[in-house]
C-alpha cells in the first residue's frame, strides 16, 4: 500500500513537472529542482557490441548542466535575445511507464518520455523520445529533483537545438 | 509589360549554368545570391566540384589511439570507415563491399582486426585487403582473384592529429591545401598535444552547410545580437566584446577572425612550457595576446576558440566542427571538443561544460546561430530570389586596405567586424563550382 502510494506521488511529480515545461513556467520548475541537482544528456551512438543496452558516451553530453546553470537558461529564455525560443515551442511531454527502481534512501525511478515539439507555422513536428533515470529526494513536503538522465532514442538528433528541457 | 520567368536551372547546359554563376555570384561587389543557399542544382554541383575534390577533415587521430580502431564517417556524400590497420596506418574505406556493394560496418566507432559483410559474409581486413570469400573454390573455382577485390579507397593524410580525406586523384599536400592557415590551425589543434573529449555531436537541421562556414570564416559582427543574451548573463563583458581584433584571409577560401588583446591567458597557466616547445616565438606571441578565434578551413571545417566566464571562472574552449551537406539546404553538423592532454583533470572538465554549455545543440550561443542558419535557408528557396536575383549584401569592408606589415602570415584587416572573408570564401566556391567541364 505504501509503495502504490509512492508510485502515486512520484507519477504526479512527473506530471506536473511535463505541465510546468509544457507551460513554460520555468519558474516553477526550477523550484522543483534540488540545489545539488546533475541533468544530464549523453549523447547515443551505434556500436554492435552492446547488445544487451543503448550505448551511450561516456565523455560527450548535450546537457551536462547544475543548479546554477539551468538558472542561466532560465535566465537567458527571459531576457529578449533568446531566438531560438522565439516565439516559444509548441511541446507536449508524454510521460509514461513509471517504473519505481529504488525507494530508499532516495527514490529512483524510470520512465519513458516522448516530446512533441513544433516550431512555428512548421507542419513537420519534431519528436524526441527518450527514456528518463530520475533520482528524487524528500525535501520537507516534497520531492526535488536530484538527478536527472535522459537517455535519447537517436544518435543524430534531428530536433533544431535543446532550447528545450528534456 | 511581363514579370520575367524565373530561371530554370536544371535545364540549363553546363555552359550557361556556369554563365549564370558567375553573373550572379559576385563576391568582388559584395553581393550573393540566395539561391544558392538551397538550390537542388547548387547542391549537386558542389557534391560534385567541392565535396568530391577538396580535402575534408574526418576524424582527430586520438578517437584512433590503438590499432583497429575505426569511426565512420561522411566522405563527400559517401559512407567511408577510418581504420587504424594492423600496421599502424590509418586508411579510408569506402564502407562498402565490393561483392554486391553491401554497407559493411553500422557502427560508429569500435575496434575491429576484420570487417564482415553480412550479405554474403565476405571479409576483409583492417588493412582493406580481401580475405575471406565463403566456399570460394565450389563457387568461383579459380575465376575470383582476391587481390583485385580489396576496399575501395580514398587519399589520406594526418595533419597535426587532423585526419583529412579526399577523393581527388591528384590533391596537393595538406599543407600546401591550408596555405597560411596551417600557422593558425597550429594555434588550435597543436599548440600542445590536443586529444577529442569524446565521440562528436551529431545532428541535423534544414540548413544550408555555406550558412555556418561563412558565419564561422568571417561573421564578428552578429555576436552583438544574435548572441545579446551571453552578455546579459555576464558572460562576456559586453556586447559588442568580439569587435576588436583582425579578420585575417588565409587564401583558397580560408579565414579567421583573430581576438585580441586579453586581459588574461585563456588557456592552461600549467602548460607554458609545452606551448614554447611546441609552437615558434611569433606563434607563442599569438597564443598569449590571444581573446578568442574563429574560422574556416574551406569548404566545411570550421574551428573555434572561445572563452568566457562559467561558474565563476575564465576558461576558455577549443571545438572543431564540419558542415556537412546532406541535400539541398539541409547540414550534419558534427562538432568535437579538443583540450589539452596534459591539462588537470579539473580544467579539462570545465572546458568541456563551457563548451557545451555554448557550442552544442544545447548550447547558447549554438542554438541562437541555428535559428539564422535556419531561416535563411527557408527564405533562400522558391522562384522570388531566382526571377528577382535577389542578394545579400556583403558590403561591410570593401575597398578597406589591409593591414601594412602584419606580423603574422595572411592578409589581415584590422576589426572582426568585417565581410571581407565571406567574399572571399565565396570567391573560392565560385572558382570550384565552375571548375573543369570545358
Amino acid at each position: 500500500m505504501e509503495r502504490l502510494l509512492l508510485q502515486y506521488e512520484v507519477e504526479q511529480w512527473l506530471y506536473r513537472e511535463a505541465e510546468y515545461l509544457d507551460h513554460l513556467d520555468f519558474q516553477s520548475w526550477l523550484a522543483l529542482m534540488a540545489q545539488d541537482v546533475v541533468y544530464q544528456m549523453p549523447i547515443c551512438m551505434n556500436v554492435a557490441d552492446t547488445r544487451s543496452a543503448q550505448d551511450y558516451s561516456r565523455e560527450t553530453f548535450i546537457f551536462n548542466d547544475d543548479r546554477n546553470t539551468l538558472q542561466m537558461r532560465v535566465d537567458r529564455l527571459n531576457t529578449d535575445f533568446a531566438w531560438a525560443e522565439s516565439p516559444p515551442s509548441r511541446t507536449r511531454r508524454l510521460v509514461t511507464n513509471v517504473r519505481l527502481v529504488e525507494v530508499e534512501p532516495e527514490i529512483t525511478v524510470l520512465c519513458n518520455v516522448l516530446i512533441y515539439r513544433s516550431r512555428g507555422a512548421d507542419i513537420e513536428a519534431d519528436l524526441i523520445s527518450g527514456e528518463r533515470k530520475d533520482v528524487l529526494r524528500r525535501e520537507g513536503d516534497s520531492l526535488k529533483l536530484v538527478r536527472r538522465w535522459f537517455l535519447i532514442d537517436q544518435t543524430t538528433i534531428n530536433t533544431r537545438n535543446f532550447a528545450i528541457f528534456v | 509589360m511581363h514579370d520575367a520567368d524565373a530561371i530554370n536551372l536544371a535545364t540549363l547546359p553546363p555552359r550557361q549554368l556556369k554563365e549564370f554563376l558567375t553573373n550572379t555570384v559576385r563576391p568582388d561587389d559584395g553581393f550573393i545570391p540566395a539561391y544558392i543557399f538551397s538550390h537542388p542544382v547548387i547542391h549537386q554541383l558542389e557534391m560534385e566540384k567541392i565535396f568530391m575534390t577538396q580535402w575534408l577533415f574526418l576524424a582527430h587521430e586520438s578517437e584512433l589511439p590503438k590499432v583497429g580502431d575505426f569511426v565512420t564517417r561522411d566522405l563527400g556524400g559517401h559512407s567511408v570507415i577510418i581504420s587504424r590497420g594492423q600496421d599502424n596506418q590509418v586508411r579510408i574505406f569506402l564502407n562498402m563491399c565490393r561483392h554486391r556493394g553491401m554497407r559493411l560496418c553500422r557502427d560508429d566507432r569500435g575496434n575491429e582486426g576484420a570487417f564482415h559483410c553480412p550479405y554474403h559474409g565476405f571479409t576483409y581486413s583492417n588493412l582493406g585487403l580481401l580475405t575471406g570469400v565463403p566456399f570460394q573454390r565450389d563457387i568461383y573455382g579459380d575465376g575470383f582473384d582476391k587481390q583485385n577485390f580489396g576496399l575501395i579507397q580514398a587519399k589520406v593524410e594526418i595533419w597535426a592529429g587532423l585526419i583529412f580525406g579526399t577523393w581527388s586523384a591528384n590533391p596537393p599536400s595538406v599543407k600546401e591545401f591550408l596555405g597560411p592557415m596551417a600557422w593558425y590551425l597550429d594555434l588550435v589543434v597543436n599548440r600542445a598535444e590536443m586529444e577529442v573529449t569524446g565521440p562528436p555531436q551529431r545532428w541535423v537541421v534544414n540548413a544550408s552547410w555555406k550558412l555556418g562556414a561563412d558565419n564561422f570564416v568571417h561573421d564578428s559582427y552578429h555576436t552583438m545580437y544574435t548572441h545579446a543574451s551571453i552578455a546579459k548573463l555576464g558572460m562576456v563583458p559586453a556586447a559588442d566584446y568580439s569587435k576588436q581584433g583582425y579578420q585575417i584571409d588565409c587564401g583558397q577560401g580560408h579565414g579567421l577572425n583573430f581576438g585580441t588583446p586579453t586581459p588574461d591567458f585563456i588557456f592552461p597557466q600549467n602548460l607554458m612550457d609545452e606551448y614554447r616547445s611546441r609552437l615558434t616565438s611569433e606563434q607563442f606571441s599569438a597564443l598569449s595576446t590571444m581573446k578568442n578565434m574563429i574560422g574556416t578551413v574551406f569548404p566545411n571545417l570550421s574551428f573555434l576558440i572561445s572563452a568566457t566566464t562559467f561558474k565563476g571562472s575564465r576558461i576558455s574552449n577549443t571545438t572543431l566542427r564540419t558542415w556537412i551537406p546532406k541535400g539541398p539546404g539541409q547540414v550534419e553538423v558534427l562538432a568535437w571538443v579538443l583540450t589539452e592532454r596534459n591539462a588537470t583533470p579539473e580544467w579539462k572538465e570545465a572546458s568541456l561544460q563551457s563548451s557545451m554549455f555554448t557550442f552544442s545543440p544545447s548550447g547558447i550561443f549554438e542554438q541562437d546561430d541555428m535559428e539564422n542558419f535556419i531561416d535563411i535557408t527557408a527564405n533562400s528557396r522558391g522562384a522570388l530570389p531566382l526571377r528577382d536575383n535577389i542578394a545579400f549584401a556583403y558590403l561591410a569592408g570593401l575597398g578597406r586596405q589591409p593591414v601594412e606589415q602584419f606580423p603574422w602570415p595572411g592578409t589581415a584587416y584590422d576589426s572582426k567586424f568585417l565581410e571581407h572573408n565571406a567574399r572571399s570564401f565565396y570567391r573560392a566556391w565560385l572558382k570550384a563550382v565552375t571548375s573543369g567541364g570545358e
